[in-house]
């Protein structure tokens, strides 16, 4: 294709063997970015898990498109106003956007069916190229490609996975040269088989998720969905405990767990864990809050302390094995054992 | 809860009849009554426990070795305290004979044992439990006369005594810190802390202890507890704050020194009592204590001084973990 291209560089990557989106049984590499850090060349992938995790990133992927000049292409049925986190009320002048052809959206019928209603892979390809062919010539100065391939796959005449594993392996050739050209490949995480999911997952070198909710160099602070929570990365002392004491306020706590992922937290001072004894005691009731992939760096300070002065703390998930059953361990590390 | 009044007894004993004599009548008692009973003691005594009760008796009894049980000061005083409070025993009293292992105990050591041995009054209040605590005349005699000054009562030819001698916990626990402490070695690293921020104080911290055979899981918990100190320092302390480091080779220890300006006001809490367990009380200095091997502190006009020890691995056991093998996660 005729796309303006780069050198191949190597990506910052990073081994993501236990990563939800799919259940990789060897560890593949992927460059995971905030949605605002994706770049020309990437090819990125988005498995969500529901309306707010897809409205947070591919709104904001659209919103800095449209404020940045660059043109966005988004191949769907749905208008223009109702293109994920375009609802709020803070969101850009659409029609203007349209008008100026820097927002394209293009129903699926012109962009990748036939005539029989059918998904064409090379017409999706060819839709995509034209439309990108033309950014530089209508004065924009990049441009962002969006699709959601849910439908794709529960459609009833739904494609071949093979036939779409093709099309995006030849769409990624096409993206990561390119020094103008982003896409995000979205994908329903519930819609989709964990092994079809990890497939589509690791025709892209790219996961993208929501911009993280605090990041000072030090400490980062990423909602997560699926489960409920927070990922917290770095360390967590006494500076960054409001930031954190806001973030955990902020989460649903209606949610009967949250989950907090731990698995890059290098550190944590006594505070944080009186925060987040605080913050458990105040949610009350069987409420807990999980703490999932704990660092052994980190585990070792709470066993310290003793998981029984931690009430409504229990620990989850761990590293590269399923979630103790119920979410809590029992024996030696249950809650009202001495150690 | 058990209604029986927590009791707190020494037994000094001349030769193992003399031992037996007062321990056995102990255990016994305590098996006939349903208490949950426990003999923390050296691998002889309780040779010579089981025949002296014989096998029945001595199958109710939890035998525990005292060199393992012993390990730390402020963990041995909290894992028993939750013990004796661990409300899934209905109320059924704590019995324990204890037989604290004194050999090979460093000055430092001895001298938080002993206090232990005090604040065990203050914090087993309400508990009901019942210890006995045996020591042999043949031990040091400052051991022998502080376990004298930290037990209400004593143990003499079966019956329990009134101990004349017997100092109230916290003005015993004061004396314990009442000597100055030794300036630190000159070729100690100093660090004036007048940045804010924790995170360098921390790189700081490790890269000095990565120069030590300091294990990963030690620095941690090191990292920790120097975080607490600063960060009380930076709030209710008085510039300035300054972190001395060292290598003490006589305690065998990484010495992590902090020093500020202020001084804490009469009766502040010195995290000696661990805090009750159900609920999301304060933590920290008693945390600290438990993360590190020692905590000293000393507070005056002339500031405020915490010093953290931690042991560092013996070169004898030839299994020191290998300190260029850790990292200190900061990704």
């Amino acid at each position: 294709m005729r796309w303006a291209s780069k050198p191949v560089e190597p990506a910052y990557a990073e081994p993501d063997p236990a990563d939800p989106d799919g259940q990789a049984m060897e560890t593949t590499w992927f460059a995971k970015r905030p949605v605002s850090d994706v770049r020309p060349g990437d090819h990125a992938w988005l498995a969500y898990s529901g309306a707010e995790e897809r409205d947070r990133v591919i709104g904001a992927f659209i919103r800095e498109g449209l404020d940045n000049n660059e043109k966005v292409v988004y191949v769907t049925d749905t208008p223009a106003e109702g293109l994920p986190g375009m609802r709020a009320r803070t969101s850009p002048d659409l029609d203007a956007f349209v008008e100026s052809r820097q927002l394209r959206v293009i129903p699926r019928e012109q962009a990748c069916l036939d005539a029989g209603g059918r998904f064409v892979p090379e017409k999706m390809l060819e839709t995509l190229a034209h439309e990108a062919g033309q950014t530089f010539g209508q004065g924009f100065r990049a441009v962002r490609l969006t699709t959601d391939h849910t439908w794709v796959m529960n459609a009833p005449g739904r494609a071949d996975l093979a036939e779409m594993l093709g099309c995006e392996h030849r769409f990624g050739d096409t993206v990561s040269p390119s020094t103008m050209a982003m896409a995000i490949c979205q994908v329903a995480r519930r819609a989709c088989r964990d092994d079809e999911l990890a497939a589509l997952r690791d025709t892209h070198e790219v996961l993208v998720e929501i911009n993280p909710e605090y990041d000072d160099g030090i400490l980062k602070i990423v909602r997560t969905f699926d489960p409920h929570g927070l990922r917290v990365e770095g360390e967590l002392d006494d500076v960054r405990h409001a930031a954190f004491a806001d973030r955990l306020g902020a989460l649903v706590r209606s949610h009967h767990r949250i989950h907090l992922d731990l698995s890059r937290l290098g550190f944590i001072d006594l505070g944080g864990l009186r925060l987040l004894a605080r913050h458990a005691a105040a949610r009350g009731g069987d409420r807990t809050l999980v703490l999932d992939d704990l660092a052994p760096a980190v585990e070792n300070i709470i066993e310290a302390v003793g998981w029984h002065r931690l009430p409504g703390i229990v620990p989850g998930r761990r590293r590269g094995r399923p979630e103790h059953a119920g979410g809590r361990a029992r024996g030696t590390r249950g809650e009202g054992r001495c150690r | 809860m058990s209604s029986a009044p927590f009791t707190h007894r020494v037994l000094p004993y001349d030769g193992m009849d003399d031992y037996l004599a007062g321990a056995v009548p102990f255990l016994r008692a305590g098996v006939e009554a349903g208490d949950r009973v426990l003999a923390v003691t050296p691998l002889a005594s309780r040779m010579l426990l089981r025949d002296a009760l014989g096998t029945d008796t001595a199958a109710e009894i939890g035998f525990t070795d005292s060199a393992g049980w012993f390990a730390h000061p402020s963990r041995t005083l909290s894992d028993c305290l939750c013990e004796a409070d661990a409300p899934a025993w209905n109320g059924r009293r704590l019995r324990l004979l204890a037989e604290p292992a004194w050999a090979a105990r460093r000055p430092l050591e001895v001298l938080e044992w002993q206090r232990v041995e005090a604040l065990v009054n203050i914090a087993f209040t309400g508990t009901g439990a019942a210890i006995l605590c045996a020591y042999a005349r043949t031990l040091p005699p400052g051991v022998i006369a502080a376990s004298r000054r930290t037990h209400p009562e004593i143990v003499k030819g079966g019956a329990a005594l009134a101990n004349p001698l017997y100092t109230d916990p916290w003005a015993y626990s004061t004396q314990c810190d009442s000597a100055p402490l030794p300036a630190p070695p000159p070729g100690a690293e100093t660090l004036p802390l007048d940045l804010p921020d924790l995170y360098w104080l921390r790189q700081y911290v490790a890269d000095f202890a990565r120069r030590t055979p300091l294990p990963h899981d030690d620095l941690q918990r090191l990292l920790v507890a120097v975080t607490e100190i600063v960060t009380n320092a930076t709030r209710h302390g008085r510039p300035p704050i300054v972190l001395t480091m060292w290598a003490d080779p006589e305690d065998r220890s990484l010495v992590c020194q902090v020093a500020d300006g202020g001084r804490w006001p009469p009766g502040a809490d010195l995290g000696l009592i661990p805090p009750r367990p159900g609920g999301p009380g304060r933590f920290g200095l008693w945390a600290v204590r438990l993360l590190c091997s020692g905590v000293q502190i000393r507070t005056g006009d002339r500031g405020t001084t915490v010093r953290l020890r931690l042991r560092l691995p013996d070169p004898a056991d030839g299994a020191a973990p290998a300190a260029t093998a850790t990292t200190v996660n900061t990704a």
